[in-house]
């Protein structure tokens, strides 16, 4: 389903993932933790295709077809998406507008119809109802004011209503009290499904005490540097990356 | 030609962004007696009085393709309310010059969608006389390439417990250039005062230009007061959280700068008259952005 080799970035020509491998079959999630600066973010946003995030080696495959030769939005259209550690906030562009903008763009790209907007309005609110998020928030502009959790859960309706084939998830935790994480795992484990994959970057292993990994790689140094069973989230929480940084 | 030399130039401190003379040198002038140039180009004064308590709202389309200048000079008796909304999309040369006198607990609002032009310039200038009086003196400049916007006004408070909010936004592309030029004055007995002014320019690209002169001017000592300027690109956080949806960068790229528009346009306006708006803001983007 998701298939990374060698992956080499940089940002403003520093390496920062030096030879990156992953595979995360349909159906699966997959978690990456490691410290501060080990470069998950940055892998992050190099697998979406940020301006600034290089790839200088490696190839990254969803479904068997490469995707860091094509533009964001066409990474998108094909089934990737991000849910960001930080969604940006956007004055004056309501959440809704938003939503259908990018749901017609990627339907537009795959060559199906537009959704006209009372098809669109039943969809979301069906979405909606469906991760208990309340309507009123969508009239809202796109996360300003939102808490939060609302931020979080507002990735989470856009993951609904895009329906992607896999998800990175970054730092989904960062910001979210207890009740709050609860509730966004809640809102993330209803969209797991035999055919979508997902890619949970945390440095916690709390978050993944609600989103059950497959399996855990632990990212140091820009690498790899172990991979096992959920079992692994529970020894870094214990015993700290001290002697993965050392190896790496 | 002696008719051109009495135009001022960028010489003249309140047009040194925009000249006149320069921009007007291959046209046939005719010059009237007056007291401004705007108003002597216009062929007379245009006076409107709001009776108390009434309210009106005044919609000018500035769409010739010649020489357009007009001069207009409103009164507002106490608790009148005049909306005044300006639409320009005319080509040459559109300039319009507004006096307007606030009395007390009146309310006067004012949007300009300026296109630009070869030259355009928008002049108003408001006595704030009575007091409670309140203003909203709201803009959006859109410079294409080869247009010129200017959006030049003075709010003077004279009298104590007055109000204004000023929202100015615009974008220009290369080769556009857009002028915000923004005072406000309250006088020493203009006690209370609550002004704000605010002006936020995008550059789409190099060679986008847009010149800033915000000014307060504070005689009283119990006021509030605040402004604020910017000028910058578009953020590319929000441009590449848009395209990691799905949304491509031209489209992104036209939402954001609407986005970023809408907020100048007042609440309140007719919702015919706000659908127009947004339409022009959005097929400009779409002819220009996207």
């Amino acid at each position: 389903m998701f298939d990374v080799v060698d992956l080499h970035v940089a940002v403003n020509g520093a390496e920062i993932i030096k030879g990156l491998s992953l595979s995360v079959p349909a159906g699966e999630a997959h978690a990456i933790m490691g410290p501060n600066g080990s470069g998950k973010s940055t892998l992050a946003y190099a697998l979406a295709g940020r301006e600034g995030y290089e790839v200088t080696g490696g190839t990254a495959k969803l479904n068997g077809a490469d995707i860091l030769a094509i533009e964001p939005e066409e990474r998108a259209a094909r089934g990737l998406f991000l849910s960001f550690q930080y969604p940006v906030e956007i004055p004056g562009l309501p959440a809704l507008t938003f939503l259908r903008a990018a749901l017609n763009a990627q339907r537009k790209a795959r060559g199906e119809a537009e959704i006209g907007s009372p098809d669109f309005l039943k969809l979301v609110r069906a979405k909606a109802a469906a991760l208990r998020i309340e309507p009123e928030m969508l009239k809202r502009p796109l996360n300003v004011g939102f808490s939060g959790g609302e931020k979080k859960r507002f990735e989470a309706l856009q993951m609904a209503v895009l329906e992607p084939r896999f998800a990175i998830l970054d730092e989904t935790d960062s910001g979210l009290d207890i009740d709050a994480l609860r509730i966004v795992a809640d809102n993330v484990n209803a969209l797991r499904s035999p055919e979508r994959g997902l890619l949970v970057i945390t440095h916690y292993q709390r978050l993944l005490d609600y989103i059950k990994p497959d399996r855990v790689h632990v990212l140091a140094g820009g690498r790899i540097v172990a991979s096992g069973g959920p079992e692994l989230a529970l020894e870094l929480e214990r015993d700290g990356y001290d002697k993965y940084l050392r190896a790496a | 030609m002696s008719a051109l030399a009495e135009l001022p130039n960028r010489r003249v401190e309140a047009w040194k962004y925009s000249d006149l003379r320069a921009a007007l040198s291959e046209e046939t002038l005719v010059l009237r007696e007056g007291r401004d140039i705007i108003e002597r180009l216009a062929p007379g004064v245009q006076r409107m009085a709001i009776p108390a308590g009434e309210s009106r709202l005044f919609v000018e389309r500035m769409d010739s393709p010649y020489q357009d200048a007009r001069s207009f000079e409103f009164t507002l008796a106490p608790r009148a309310q005049l909306t005044r909304v300006i639409v320009q999309d005319g080509t040459a040369f559109p300039l319009s010059m507004a006096r307007v006198h606030v009395g007390e607990c009146a309310r006067f609002t004012q949007f300009v969608l300026a296109e630009g032009a070869r030259l355009a310039r928008f002049e108003t200038h408001v006595d704030v006389e009575g007091e409670g009086a309140q203003v909203e003196l709201n803009g959006v400049y859109l410079a294409g390439a080869g247009r010129h916007a200017d959006l030049t006004s003075v709010i003077t408070h004279k009298t104590a417990g007055g109000q204004t909010r000023q929202l100015n936004k615009g974008v220009a592309r290369k080769g556009g250039r857009a002028v915000f030029q923004g005072k406000i004055v309250v006088e020493h007995g203009a006690q209370k005062t609550d002004a704000r002014q605010y002006h936020h320019g995008l550059l789409l690209e190099d060679g986008a230009e847009i010149f800033a002169k915000p000014e307060l001017m504070i005689h009283a000592d119990d006021v509030q007061c605040a402004h604020g300027n910017t000028a910058g690109g578009l953020d590319d956080g929000a441009l590449f959280y848009m395209r990691s949806r799905g949304v491509p960068e031209t489209e992104a790229r036209a939402l954001l700068v609407e986005a970023f528009l809408v907020e100048a346009i007042p609440e309140g306006l007719p919702a015919e008259l706000r659908e127009e708006l947004l339409a022009r803001i959005q097929n400009w983007l779409r002819r220009c952005v996207a």
